[in-house]
């Protein structure tokens, strides 16, 4: 194998799927922009701004995890759960 | 005017990593100046302190971090976070001087936005989710540079790679540039670029190093928090 085709090979392994060169490849506005889209349907589905317990955290015994997630709010309900 | 910098998942995504977060994480300069102009800005946000430690500058100046969540109709509920310190970074002076400026016409908005490898710096934590956000912003700036970096890119990408095959091709393109990062990783001089799984584990090694390094110096920190926890004043 010579050396492009060792960095080839390299490359092709590194980039492993099509969907994270296309997120790399738009500019910071637009990356903001798509993250602002996935934060308003997020918070139109209902979605709590309160932190996440997270053990790891330094913070995790301060912050208040108080508001329960959208699939927890009254009008949803789980109608068939999977084995696990 | 609040000298600022953002930090956490959306100075992430401006630089291409993808980080769902909840809330704004900034560093701030912590002189008195600037906290008058931060404590003004957070009285038009209607921003509540909603855990401890209170706002005060010492706690500020000991690396705690402030958490707020503002009650303005235009931000309902957004949380806060402040900083004036991060763990292995340098002084926020230094930081600004490194900074990222990114102006959105659209929105008739600027983002102060802390340096690439200020961000990957901060990042290097004690939780899981932080490192692939560190492989990734690494990765994206690898991306869109690669065709023809300058010599302190190519440093960081050697010094903060995180990506095993990466590391690999970046050492096989730019050999004579290793040298310069001995000090950081003094191990890939002698990296055999075909072993990917050697890679993977000695950049395993590295980041146990740097959690452990995380744990230590949180643990005094999470103690005073308990601390203050424990003594606030319960409301009546």
């Amino acid at each position: 194998m010579n050396d492009q085709q060792r960095i080839t090979r390299l490359q092709e392994a590194r980039l492993d799927s099509d969907s994270w060169k296309e997120w790399y490849r738009l500019t910071p506005l637009e990356r903001m922009r798509e993250s602002m889209k996935l934060w308003r349907f997020y918070l139109e589905a209902g979605g709590s701004l309160d932190p996440e317990p997270d053990s790891q955290s330094p913070f995790d015994a301060v912050m208040p995890h108080g508001t329960p997630p959208a699939y927890r709010r009254s009008g949803l309900r789980v109608v068939r759960r999977s084995g696990v | 005017m609040v000298r600022h910098l953002l930090i956490g998942g959306q100075a992430c995504v401006l630089y291409g990593a993808a980080e769902f977060s909840r809330d704004c994480d900034l560093i701030i300069l912590a002189d008195d100046t600037n906290l008058q102009n931060l404590n003004a800005a957070l009285a038009d946000l209607r921003a509540d302190c909603i855990a401890v430690p209170e706002f005060k500058a010492e706690y500020l100046h000991r690396g705690h971090a402030v958490h707020f969540r503002c009650q303005h109709p235009d931000v309902a509920g957004l949380r806060i976070d402040i900083m004036s310190k991060l763990r292995g970074c340098d002084p926020f002076e230094q930081l600004w001087q490194r900074r990222t400026t990114i102006e959105d016409s659209e929105n008739n908005a600027i983002y102060e936005v802390v340096a690439i490898e200020d961000l990957v710096c901060a990042k290097k934590t004690q939780r899981d989710k932080d490192w692939p956000m560190i492989r990734r912003l690494v990765e994206a700036h690898y991306d869109l540079n690669q065709d023809a970096p300058n010599e302190a890119m190519v440093l960081f990408w050697l010094r903060e790679s995180r990506t095993s095959s990466m590391l690999a091709e970046l050492v096989h393109r730019f050999p004579d540039s290793v040298a310069g990062v001995d000090f950081e990783r003094p191990w890939l001089k002698s990296l055999d670029v075909t072993n990917l799984g050697q890679i993977e584990q000695l950049l395993r090694a590295e980041e146990d190093a740097q959690r452990q390094a995380d744990r230590g110096y949180w643990q005094p920190l999470k103690e005073e928090l308990e601390r203050l926890r424990m003594n606030r004043p319960r409301p009546t």
